[in-house]
């Protein structure tokens, strides 16, 4: 009797034994097992999804305050009543830490950075067989990446590398560095602008790569790497000047010849561009068709005219009471000026425009070139770089050979070519022009403080590690 | 099974008790042609002793004493007579001859006989090397609850809990301290060996006893689910014997316990008044002009009734033993239409062969609960309704808070061109209540069988099954219409169907909506372990080796919402919904889960001196599949000596009884949240960032981003140690032990925000933190008896445990919680703070004028005004934001404690217990919030508020601000009388051996507390089952809508015969 019982709860307990490993692995039933989806999510997939951070809302709003409203070039704009957040301190200059612009921009800038590497990742491990296409991939992501450390290095210095580091900055020369290899590897594997298919347009190329490279060198004073690689994407033979300045920001020229690369948009629907960046530059009022922010600062129409600058002036600024080149009659707008490179002929206030936003244009490659080569004192081959951007907009020829006054005139140069172009704050303070020119627009530029942002307090409470940069 | 553990320690009518349940344990007398011997059996006290067994050893021949400790029993002269009694030390008598015998019984100490269930097995407690806190069926009757576990609130140091007195509601539970956030936080209840989630389905008076598992040495049998303790519940079995009935019933009348005074109709005019000053605008008329006055808590709170009926049979012949209960217990809430009812049905049956060699044995109990579930809001919208809105208005619709701003009248009516608008924006919690229609129905089929074969007389097997299906029919329905309508009191019906007609098939203007859930579970588990007990000369070894395969959650759940169906409840179906209407319909399975486990102990001891015990389980989750690490080991040993067996002992005389105890051990937490690695898209929508434009044409292509990374999930991991003791005084009378305990959660799992520099967008979840709890225990008891049947005891127990966030990943540091309705967080996790700290800014006097306010050198938050409060610039940098918020400690106690008063007179019993927590604070979260100042104010509030420069530089104005700060939190401490009760047993009444007891309960007669709300317990309890209890990261410790605590007078019987 005993030994029939126990014989039944051997067998009973040996039944329970065996098959333990498919015991454990229960049939799942809520949510569908990777291996069961159909749904395939392709590394391209990944690389266009961090492409597509560059559409967020936050360029159309944060992104003006810390580069454009902040400078000498634009003011906050709208109604006095409306100071759009944080826009006022900015244009004040008093803006501190706890700004929301500076978080949104900190963090977008990183999780883009995140995207990134997370594309990068899934395209290695991804088994796509086509190494051309696999790498290429990779040097796009690596592209955006490097993007976007530059432009917080540049905002803020020391930085934490995101897959070293998350809670202590690195020297800035380590990020430049960083930078330097993404943008080397991505030199590599990128096509050429011509080498894309038509339906690529608009993806990173060897040329953009190249000639972001020459900007994060002209950053660092590296004036001959800065000149090596503004001489080869000039020497590229793709690239070169729009005839006329005018057709810059509109539609027509969208990924031309100048164009090293640009956010891309459509204004058909479905639109998709940078979130309502027509609108919030839009003209106000009512015959406008915007919120009216981020308009051209008197300071700035007056150093076109000081300049004698009428092409680049006109194209530049949208003048109430004016008529558009489409023919818009602007009427009686809120404000007098408003920032035209912003303006979408087609789509003019909408949410989602075709407004295509120039990040880098050939006009600045020759303009770094002329920088690094004067600085190198190759003081004819800068002449001929500077000249070629002047030349276009019907302004006389630079002759000087002096290298301080002719280094002056690129600055001045850079300015009016590039203005209300996401670019103006950061070349003051590379420049060190940011004191002298922030005293002239009556604000006041403490030394030893406004070079760099305040890293956003956020940021510091919930990594304490993370120090604050000097003064804030 | 051993000797009945439930015998209560001391108390005369628990003797009688005793008396009555051995006259039907004991045999009948045998038939043998003996000499007659009798006698009285006493205790050292020369008080008779009833209900002694008394047995010729070596025969079935036996008897019990009498109340008066008489018995009388046949035997011949060379019989032996064995006296024993529970608590006491047995006594041989030989016969020899006498026909009386008289015998005087020396107690015992408790310790060394109470048996304790430890999960596969059950030991004597004075063998135990861990803390197992157990409490009897007596004490969990004596406080009914729905839950037992609130039944013993108090009783157990290191055993928090937080009670809840909403209808079927759970309280919260933290055994030796809260170790995590995220993962489960409740402890593992295991009922008659079988694991389940939810105890709400037994009946207490079924529960024979109830120990809990709270050390690692003790807990680390259950391994992978023990880390926040395990509550292990035996349910009462039948005894062999003639059949006993037992009839249990009593009833209650529930009210609020403490009541918070609310402004009156003119007190609240003047407080809204001075704030319409400071913002310049219209007044209110003075309270002699409005036309109400209403008291909302008087309109809203009743009193509610509670009773339970219980009929129990249970007894035992030769090969089966039977209980069967039925237990139906009706609790009202203190809200309108709020009620919980519940039947349980209860069949334990042990079927014994082979002189009990085979044991079967069966438990089944089957529930049925029907719940009315009212929204707790309106607690919260009865404190903030002006008084000045009537319940209703003379048309009969609800009242709303609409104020002519013109005159200044409450109400909706005017002349024309009077300006019509809303002093709040705050519901009526009479609507709230009449417009919630919610009724959840369940059913609970929880059974077992165990096999038990005795291979030898050391070795025996067991074998079990158990299983637990559960059905959950939930039916909310929503009078659109009635809501709308009642919105504002000048809308009609026309103006409905216009609407509704205008916009066919939205469903803001259907007539109503019925939504139906239902959700079926099922889970099982088998068990099988052999179990070795066998004493070597003085060496003693107990092992148990084992296995187990579990699986849980297997189930679905349908939900059904449909519109416009008949308005009366018997037509609610979804088929009579409306066409016009889309009906919304889910259904999905659930994942089980399923678990495999291995698990050994072995206790050891040396002659009853020096003991060792070493528990080990494996355990293998599929929660872990993922990332294919499904095995994890918790092993834990400990160690104990007692001293008092030590032959050096043996001349102090006051000691009877002293062991120390020291254990460690590694414990696990499976119930884990696990990351759902989630790839974003959303393609065809323009507005979002992963897609984008490329090609000449601009074509829009698809993107997709990682939205949480898959940073793969394990157990998380407790280790703990600790050290303990145990003792007996002075003739045991004095019982006490003190344990110190270090508990680390190494590795607790957070909802990681990201921080802004990190690559990830959605939260997710990580292990990232470590959470240490450490504390003592210490409980002593002191019972004696003077005069002529007096018996007293005196309990007290307190502990206090210390919360320490000891180390947090550095990039998760920081992550908040506590978020307020308002949007206001008052929570922040970080390192060196108890988990979830109040983190908030520091109220520091009030703006006494505005030239305080402009002076340069005062840091300031917004735009101040005078009477509002300052806040105290912690880092001087003359801006108040985040970097100024400060920690303010915990909602969790740190310490708390219970006492307990017994005294008993011949047939009367009384005591009074008490329970008290210290080192807490609580966030008053219904005097925070004021969105648009509006609302009511307590009568504090009104009396003690700024009116002024110089009248109070710690209360705010009439018009203040609305950040979180430390003014709205106060100490959480309280020290409320739990339970007064009287007693009379009357004893074979109608039939001899019959026991009728009376009594009188007052539960929670009076609170003790600082603090200025309702409650100063605040579980964060939500009626909603998907909402876990207590995560200390939401509302825990924040009143907002908290159901208050009640106030409960019971009447009471119980028969047995």
């Amino acid at each position: 009797m005993k030994k029939i019982y126990i014989g039944i709860l051997s067998i009973l307990s040996l039944a329970f034994l065996s098959g333990c490993s498919d015991f454990l692995n229960p049939d799942s039933r809520e949510k569908v097992d990777a291996g069961d989806s159909d749904e395939v999510y392709t590394p391209e997939m990944f690389i266009n999804g961090t492409y597509g951070m560059f559409t967020d809302w936050d360029y159309a709003f944060s992104y003006l305050a810390i580069t454009d409203m902040v400078s000498d070039n634009s003011d906050k704009g709208s109604s006095p009543g409306d100071p759009g957040g944080d826009k006022q301190l900015f244009d004040d200059l008093t803006y501190t830490s706890t700004a929301g612009s500076l978080e949104s921009m900190w963090k977008r800038w990183y999780k883009t950075i995140g995207r990134a590497t997370q594309a990068i990742e899934y395209t290695e491990s991804y088994g796509l067989t086509d190494a051309a296409y696999k790498n290429r991939l990779i040097g796009e992501a690596k592209f955006l990446r490097a993007l976007c450390y530059f432009y917080l290095v540049r905002g803020w210095g020391d930085i934490p590398i995101q897959d070293k580091d998350l809670s202590t900055r690195a020297p800035k020369e380590e990020v430049y560095a960083y930078i330097e290899q993404d943008l080397l590897d991505a030199i590599d594997v990128l096509p050429a602008k011509n080498e894309y298919a038509s339906k690529d347009l608009g993806r990173a190329t060897k040329g953009a790569a190249q000639g972001l490279l020459s900007k994060v060198y002209l950053y660092q004073s590296k004036w001959q790497q800065a000149y090596d690689y503004a001489t080869t994407v000039a020497n590229s033979g793709i690239y070169g000047l729009e005839a006329d300045y005018g057709t810059v920001w509109r539609a027509s020229t969208e990924n031309g010849i100048e164009s090293l690369f640009e956010i891309q948009a459509r204004g058909e629907s479905i639109a998709h561009g940078v979130q309502q960046y027509s609108q919030t530059q839009g003209a106000r009022g009512e015959t406008g068709w915007g919120w009216g922010f981020n308009t051209p600062s008197q300071n700035l129409l007056d150093a076109f005219n000081a300049a004698g600058d009428v092409v680049r002036r006109d194209a530049t600024i949208i003048f109430r009471n004016s008529t558009l080149w489409d023919g818009r009659v602007v009427g009686a707008t809120e404000n007098p000026m408003y920032n035209y490179k912003a303006y979408s002929s087609a789509n003019a206030g909408s949410d989602d425009t075709d407004k295509n936003i120039r990040m880098l244009r050939m006009a600045e490659v020759y303009l770094i070139q002329a920088e690094a080569a004067n600085e190198l004192g190759k003081t004819s081959e800068a002449l001929t770089a500077l000249n070629k951007v002047r030349t276009r907009v019907k302004l006389a020829n630079v002759t000087t050979t002096n290298k301080d006054d002719l280094r002056k005139a690129i600055w001045n140069e850079r300015r009016l070519e590039l203005a209300m172009e996401h670019d103006r704050w950061a070349d003051l303070i590379r420049t060190g022009q940011a004191a002298e020119a922030m005293a002239k627009a009556g604000k006041t530029f403490v030394v030893g403080k406004h070079e760099l942002f305040p890293i956003p307090n956020k940021q510091i409470l919930e990594v304490p590690t993370i120090t604050q940069n000097p003064g804030w | 099974m051993k000797e009945n553990k439930s015998i209560p320690k001391t108390g005369v009518w628990k003797k009688y008790f005793l008396f009555l349940f051995f006259t039907f344990s004991v045999g009948l007398l045998g038939a043998f042609a003996q000499t007659k011997v009798s006698g009285t059996v006493t205790d050292a006290s020369k008080e008779p002793l009833p209900g002694v067994s008394v047995v010729v050893k070596g025969t079935t021949n036996g008897t019990i004493t009498d109340i008066d400790g008489k018995y009388t029993i046949n035997a011949q002269q060379s019989d032996v007579l064995e006296f024993s009694f529970l608590g006491m030390k047995n006594q041989s008598v030989t016969v020899g001859g006498r026909t009386t015998i008289n015998v005087i019984l020396e107690d015992d100490t408790h310790l060394l006989t109470e048996t304790v269930v430890i999960g596969y097995g059950t030991a004597k407690k004075a063998d135990l090397t861990g803390s197992i806190g157990s409490v009897t069926a007596d004490v969990i009757m004596k406080q009914p609850a729905l839950s037992p576990v609130q039944s013993v609130q108090g009783k157990l140091p290191g055993v928090s809990i937080i009670s809840n007195d909403a209808p079927g509601s759970t309280p919260s539970i933290a055994i030796r301290g809260l170790g995590t956030a995220l993962g489960g936080r409740d402890p593992l209840y295991v009922v008659d060996g079988f694991p389940v989630d939810d105890i709400r389905n037994i009946s207490s008076s079924d529960i024979l006893s109830m120990d809990i598992l709270k050390d690692a040495s003790s807990a680390s049998i259950y391994g992978l689910r023990a880390a926040n303790g395990v509550v292990l519940i035996t349910t009462k079995k039948g005894r062999e014997g003639a059949a006993k009935i037992s009839v249990e019933s009593y009833v209650g009348i529930k009210s609020i316990l403490k009541k918070v005074k609310m402004a009156n109709a003119s007190q609240y005019i003047e407080y809204f008044n001075q704030n319409q000053d400071v913002l310049g605008a219209y007044h209110l008329a003075p309270a002699s002009e409005q036309a109400y006055n209403t008291d909302w808590y008087d309109e809203l709170i009743k009193t509610a009734i509670t009773t339970n009926n219980v009929v129990s049979l249970s007894g035992g012949g030769k090969n089966v033993d039977y209980f069967v209960s039925y237990n139906f217990y009706d609790e009202g809430g203190i809200l309108d239409g709020q009620n919980y009812q519940r039947s349980t049905i209860r069949n334990n049956n042990t079927y014994k062969f082979f002189n009990d060699r085979l044991k079967f044995s069966q438990n089944m109990n089957i529930s049925f609960s029907n719940e009315d579930i009212k929204p707790y809001g309106a607690f919260n919208e009865a404190y903030r309704q002006s008084p000045l809105v009537p319940t209703k208005y003379a048309n009969g619709r609800y009242g709303a808070s609409f104020v002519n701003k013109t005159t200044g009248v409450v109400g909706y009516e005017g002349n024309t061109g009077d300006e019509i608008g809303k002093l709040n924006s705050i519901g009526n919690p009479l609507l709230t209540l009449d417009n919630a229609n919610q009724r959840r129905k369940t059913l609970t089929i929880q059974g077992g069988i165990e096999g038990e074969f005795k291979l030898t007389d050391f070795l025996k097997v067991n074998s079990r099954f158990g299983a637990t299906k559960y059905y959950s029919k939930d039916r909310q329905f929503t009078d659109v219409r009635n809501a709308w309508l009642n919105a504002d009191p000048r809308r009609t019906d026309s103006e409905f169907d216009a609407l509704k007609e205008a916009n066919p098939s939205v469903t803001t203007y259907a007539n109503n909506s019925l939504r139906l859930e239902d959700i079926e579970t099922y889970r099982w588990v088998w068990e099988g372990f052999l179990t070795f007990n066998k004493k070597f000369d003085k060496h003693t070894i107990d092992a148990v080796a084992g296995l187990s395969r579990e699986k849980i959650g297997v189930g679905d759940i349908t939900t059904l919402k449909g519109y416009d169906v008949p308005a009366k409840s018997q037509y609610w179906n979804i088929g009579m919904a409306s066409d016009a209407y889309t009906n919304e319909v889910s259904q999905y399975s659930y994942t089980p889960r399923t678990l495999a486990s291995y698990f050994g102990r072995i206790q050891y001891n040396f002659d009853n001196k020096y003991y060792v015990t070493g528990t080990i389980r494996r355990d293998g989750s599929s929660t872990f599949r993922e990332g294919g690490d499904y095995w994890a080991t918790f092993p834990s040993f400990g160690l104990g000596w007692t001293i008092s067996n030590e032959d050096f002992m043996s001349n102090v005389k006051f000691l009877d009884y002293l062991k120390l105890r020291g254990n460690w051990g590694k414990l696990g937490n499976q119930n884990v949240p696990i990351n759902v690695s989630q790839i974003l898209t959303n393609p065809g929508s323009s507005n979002n960032n992963y897609n984008y434009v490329f090609g000449s044409d601009q074509g829009l292509v698809f993107g997709s981003a990682f939205g949480t990374p898959a940073v793969p999930m394990s157990w998380e991991v407790t280790r703990e140690w600790g050290l303990g003791t145990d003792f007996t005084l002075f003739d045991n009378r004095l019982s006490g032990n003190f344990d110190y305990y270090n508990k680390t959660n190494t590795n607790a799992i957070l909802k990681v925000t990201p921080t802004l520099n990190s690559p990830y967008e959605d939260n997710f979840y990580a292990h990232g933190a470590k959470v240490r709890n450490s504390g003592i225990e210490a409980a002593l008891a002191w019972s004696d008896k003077f005069g002529d049947g007096w018996t007293y005891e005196i309990g007290v127990n307190y502990s206090h445990n210390t919360n320490k966030v000891v180390s947090v990943v550095p990039t998760y540091d920081g992550a908040t919680g506590g978020s307020l309705a308002d949007g206001e967080i008052t929570k922040r996790l970080q390192k060196g703070q108890p988990i979830y700290g109040w983190w908030m800014l520091e109220a520091d006097g009030i703006w006494q004028n505005q030239a305080e306010i402009d002076d340069p050198n005062n840091a300031k938050k917004g735009s101040p005004k005078p009477g509002h409060i300052r806040y105290k610039d912690q880092n001087g940098d003359g801006e108040i934001d985040d970097r100024d918020k400060k920690f303010f400690g915990s909602y969790l106690p740190t310490y708390n404690y219970g006492i307990h008063l017994g005294l008993g007179y011949k047939n009367f019993d009384f005591s009074i217990d008490g329970y008290g927590v210290g080192g807490n604070k609580i966030y008053n979260g219904l005097k925070h919030g004021r969105i648009d100042g509006g609302e009511n104010i307590t009568y504090d509030t009104y009396k003690n508020r700024w009116r002024g420069e110089g009248t109070s530089n710690s209360n705010p104005g009439a018009n203040r601000d609305s950040y979180a700060s430390s003014y709205f939190l106060e100490s959480g401490a309280f020290f409320r009388v739990n339970n007064i009760t009287l007693g009379y047993t009357f004893n074979d009444l109608v039939f001899s051996g019959s026991r009728l007891r009376l009594y009188f309960t007052a539960q929670n007669p009076f609170i003790i507390t600082g603090y200025s709300g309702f409650s100063p317990e605040i579980s964060g309890y939500s009626t909603d089952p998907t909402i876990s209890n207590g995560d200390p990261s939401g509302t825990a410790g924040i009143e907002l809508a908290a159901y208050p605590s009640t106030r409960n007078f019971i009447f009471g019987v119980n028969l047995s015969f």
